[in-house]
């Protein structure tokens, strides 16, 4: 392993039976330097978090906790390969996320019925769903929206592959049953093992991505009002979001929400705090959007699972009320531009232009790292990046309703799962000319009936197309069902018996990552 | 009990989709609305000049295409129904109005408009909206959607009349066979019932997938029948049950779960009775558009609704209908697959059992259920509990 991309074996890293790397990967001096001082800042933002009392008592109460060790591997193992910019894009990136989450947690710790029980604090917190936008709380600067659903299922399971197993069975022992999502399975297994913080003066649920994510939030409203008294509020965004005939009805759910949570908290909505993270949000776009058009070009800067998992927190999580994010998009931006001026390349050999669609595994997010190390395969983009890139309005109260109506119908996945065929199946084609793809990697979600619902005319149109089109099946958040080999092996096997080609590295093509975080 | 003199003229309707009603309808010109789900307001589909097939596969067999198109991971219900189509069995319709309810269901209209399944030159699909809340703003999109997606529609693509009048006629006819229909349940609240489970499906389901005017003869002679008819001194039936769950076409499930000893008194599923054959009352001080919509969104008991009046209300109503029928426990059921009724039967067995106290039965079934051996057993397994139950609160012991 050197200086250069990919000048060493990365399957060399791997040790059978183990949980992380046998050691860090040596990426030249400065590389390495650059890799180990952000190795070191995430484990201080770890031990610093560690300090805090609440923390330490979220650490013995909350079982899913203990994957939090887990962070900064999992780190490693998105910038796997990296050089250069790249390297330096992706540590940005994933700095802010663990700051991020790091605050998320240390917010909901501290005004935890069972931790911290700071009620005070607690008045000022409204729960989020897992998917759900958070521009409503856009226009509340006094309050902080906290999803609890992120930190106990979907980060947990970024960490370590198995970590909410023990929650799905929970919900299947309680007699759910075993063919639905296992990500609302999960939450709801946390909520009926009572393993959630309880905090907070109401909860906004939202019918986000499907139909098991909506029926899971009816099991954990029960807990929220029934046991602990936290009022409830259920947006409902329309199906069918690409139709002008329903915006009046997702914008009036929009009104009823800011009601509901003006009369749970006593605060007031604030134009001015709404538009200036509009403002912010906007900049984050068009920082997006740059980086989009650089991936159309021969050299792409700003790819894969990174920018999917980056994504998700600034249009999602942050919506522009976090100035930080903004900065560091910023920062991205440059450091792509000039890598861009300078051709630099991520692997070394780019042999095929990959969109990657579909609902990705969530214990195997490096999965993309890997179809890029292995088989040359560069996941230009995926369909959870894929979100709106409409400008919202920055002045105008009436129209920013509606602005925020069209987020919430477009929260990630969702604007793809709803909203018909076209948004799923003629986009993917669409987006593959935008490209220039000349593949597409098709997670097959097994228990996503969205998704399962195109398998025939994905493979039908892929032909018409002249894309070649590889299936990834996983079950989201269960490696029990669908291991990570398995996984490597569905691209192994194309990339051999059709395509008749041979691996960039193939110290990568059998890893055995079976029981690593 | 003798036969009902209907009965075998019942289940001939059910042999198929394009039955002999829905070809004699079709022969006398009118328009044939077909709809796959009871969110979509049923009473609109029938106007003068139309009228409304509700989507079944009866007698599926092999799923081969309709898996291939969707996985093995789609409940069976949107399987057979694509199966059914791609094999043209549906092309008897003139347009077919789908809701956005489950994506399911949504996934096999969509493959049956894109594999262009449907050959008539005037044949059309909509996609409804249907609200997820039971108030204002959900009705408001309620209305505007079943005007835009069904009233409009029809009238422009087939010149059918949907004025005040003619809405108001349609609900007229609607009603006649829903108090019928209505009036002939009511018969299963009795200790001794005049009419099984079965016999009661076989009928409610008829009046889904059949021109319904075209069914009123019959189902008025089946009531004074029914009227006169005498049942068994000793019940075959050791237990009597709400069957509450994810829709029921398959004329065998009802009908397995009598074998096993439990008479079925109240119908909580879709194609069942409740709700969904209760009268529509209509006033004068409003459009009658607005009050059928308004039926629909706060009488529907479907599992998609999601705020916590509608959640919590479905319990209740459960617990209702099983004091009204009298019965001694519940099953809940769900297709295989199904994400709304998986998660809705989890929590309602357990509510039912532990807050309302009724002994509960909790499964998961295929589309077809033909004969199966694990779900009859089960059922007898249930009964026996019951009586067992029965047995010890007579002796004044624990229950």
């Amino acid at each position: 392993m050197g200086k250069k991309i990919g000048s060493g074996r990365l399957g060399d890293l791997y040790r059978p039976g183990k949980k992380v790397w046998k050691r860090r990967e040596w990426r030249g001096v400065r590389d390495t330097l650059y890799d180990y001082s952000r190795w070191l800042h995430t484990m201080g933002i770890l031990g610093k978090f560690m300090l805090n009392k609440n923390n330490i008592k979220a650490f013995f109460r909350y079982r899913w906790m203990l994957n939090y060790l887990a962070v900064p591997m999992m780190v490693d193992r998105h910038t796997a390969g990296l050089r250069g910019s790249h390297l330096r894009i992706a540590h940005t990136e994933y700095d802010l996320v663990v700051e991020d989450i790091a605050k998320l947690m240390a917010n909901m710790f501290r005004a935890d019925q069972n931790t911290g029980n700071d009620q005070e604090f607690s008045k000022k917190l409204v729960i989020l769903d897992e998917n759900e936008m958070s521009h409503l709380l856009c226009g509340f600067p006094n309050l902080i929206g906290v999803g609890r659903e992120i930190p106990a299922v979907y980060v947990s399971v970024l960490l370590q592959q198995d970590a909410v197993c023990p929650y799905i069975d929970i919900a299947q022992e309680y007699g759910l049953s075993g063919d639905v999502c296992p990500m609302p399975e999960a939450e709801v297994g946390v909520s009926i093992e009572d393993d959630y913080p309880v905090f907070g003066a109401c909860a906004i649920q939202c019918n986000t991505t499907c139909d098991g994510s909506l029926m899971g939030n009816g099991v954990i409203s029960r807990r929220l009002e029934g046991e602990h008294g936290i009022p409830c509020f259920q947006l409902a965004a329309p199906m069918r979001h690409t139709e002008d005939g329903v915006q009046e009805y997702a914008a009036q759910e929009i009104r009823n929400a800011i009601k509901f949570i003006e009369d749970c908290t006593g605060e007031t909505w604030d134009w001015d705090a709404y538009f200036e993270c509009a403002r912010r949000f906007n900049a984050e776009t068009r920082e997006r959007m740059e980086w989009l058009d650089m991936s159309a070009t021969d050299y792409p800067q700003v790819i894969g699972a990174n920018l999917a998992l980056y994504t998700e927190t600034v249009y999602m999580a942050i919506g522009g009320k976090v100035p930080a994010f903004l900065k560091a998009d910023q920062k991205i931006t440059r450091l792509a531009a000039k890598s861009y001026k300078k051709k630099e390349m991520i692997v070394p050999e780019y042999r095929h232009r990959a969109i990657v669609w579909g609902v990705q595994s969530q214990y195997y997010t490096d999965f993309l790292p890997w179809l890029q190390n292995c088989w040359g395969i560069l996941p230009l983009v995926d369909m959870l990046s894929l979100v709106s890139t409409r400008m919202i309005s920055e002045d105008d109260p009436e129209q920013a309703i509606y602005d925020m109506a069209h987020l919430y119908e477009n929260m990630i996945m969702r604007n793809r799962t709803h909203g018909g065929y076209k948004v799923l199946l003629d986009d993917l084609w669409r987006f593959c000319e935008q490209f220039r793809a000349d593949m597409v990697i098709l997670w097959e979600h097994m228990s996503c009936k969205a998704l399962d619902g195109m398998h025939g005319l994905f493979e039908e149109q892929a032909r018409e197309h002249g894309i070649r089109l590889i299936w990834a099946v996983h079950d989201l958040m269960d490696p029990r069902v669908v291991p990570r080999a398995a996984l490597r092996q569905d691209v192994n096997r194309y990339m051999r018996s059709v395509l008749r080609e041979e691996p960039l590295d193939p110290s990568l093509e059998e890893i055995d990552d079976g029981a690593s975080w | 009990m003798r036969d009902l003199k209907h009965l075998y003229y019942f289940e001939k309707l059910l042999d198929e989709a394009n039955n002999e009603l829905v070809r004699r309808a079709r022969q006398e010109g009118r328009i044939c609305v077909g709809n796959v789900c009871s969110l979509v307001p049923e009473v609109l589909l029938d106007l003068p000049g139309t009228f409304t097939v509700r989507l079944r596969a009866p007698r599926t067999g092999s799923m081969e295409m309709g898996t291939y198109y969707m996985t093995s991971f789609l409940c069976e219900y949107s399987r057979a129904l694509l199966e059914r189509a791609i094999e043209g069995g549906y092309q008897f319709l003139d347009c077919l109005i789908a809701p956005d309810a489950c994506s399911m269901i949504n996934r096999a209209v969509e493959n049956m408009e894109l594999l262009k399944t449907m050959p008539g030159e005037k044949f059309y699909y909509q996609n409804m909206e249907i609200p997820m809340k039971a108030d204002d703003n959900g009705l408001s999109v309620y209305v505007s959607e079943c005007r835009r997606k069904i009233l409009e529609p029809l009238h422009q693509v087939y010149g059918i009349g949907i004025s005040e009048d003619a809405l108001r006629k349609a609900v007229e006819d609607h009603n006649q066979v829903c108090d019928l229909i209505t009036r002939i349940g009511e018969f299963r609240k009795e200790e001794h019932p005049r009419i099984t489970g079965y016999e009661y499906h076989m009928i409610t389901m008829a009046s889904y997938v059949c021109p319904k005017d075209l069914l009123v003869e019959k189902l008025r002679e089946t009531l004074e029948e029914v009227q006169q008819r005498r049942p068994d001194e000793k019940l075959p039936y050791r237990a009597r049950v709400v069957m509450v769950g994810s829709e029921i076409d398959d004329v065998d499930m009802i009908r397995l779960v009598e074998e096993a000893g439990a008479l079925v008194v109240a119908d909580r599923f879709c194609f069942g009775a409740l709700p969904g054959r209760e009268v529509i009352q209509l006033n004068d001080r409003e459009d009658v558009l607005t009050q059928v919509c308004r039926h629909y969104m706060y009488a529907s008991e479907c599992a998609r609704y999601m705020n916590r009046e509608k959640i919590e209300g479905r319990r209740t109503y459960v617990d209702r209908l099983a004091k009204e029928y009298h019965a001694d426990g519940i099953i809940y059921e769900q297709m295989k697959f199904c994400d709304y009724w998986a998660y809705e039967r989890m929590v309602g067995s357990h509510v039912l059992r532990e807050e309302y106290g009724y002994p509960v039965l909790s499964i998961d079934r295929p589309y077809a259920v033909g004969s199966s051996g694990q779900i009859r057993t089960r059922v007898q397994a249930f009964v026996e509990s019951i009586e067992i139950k029965k047995l010890q609160k007579k002796q004044g012991g624990a229950v």
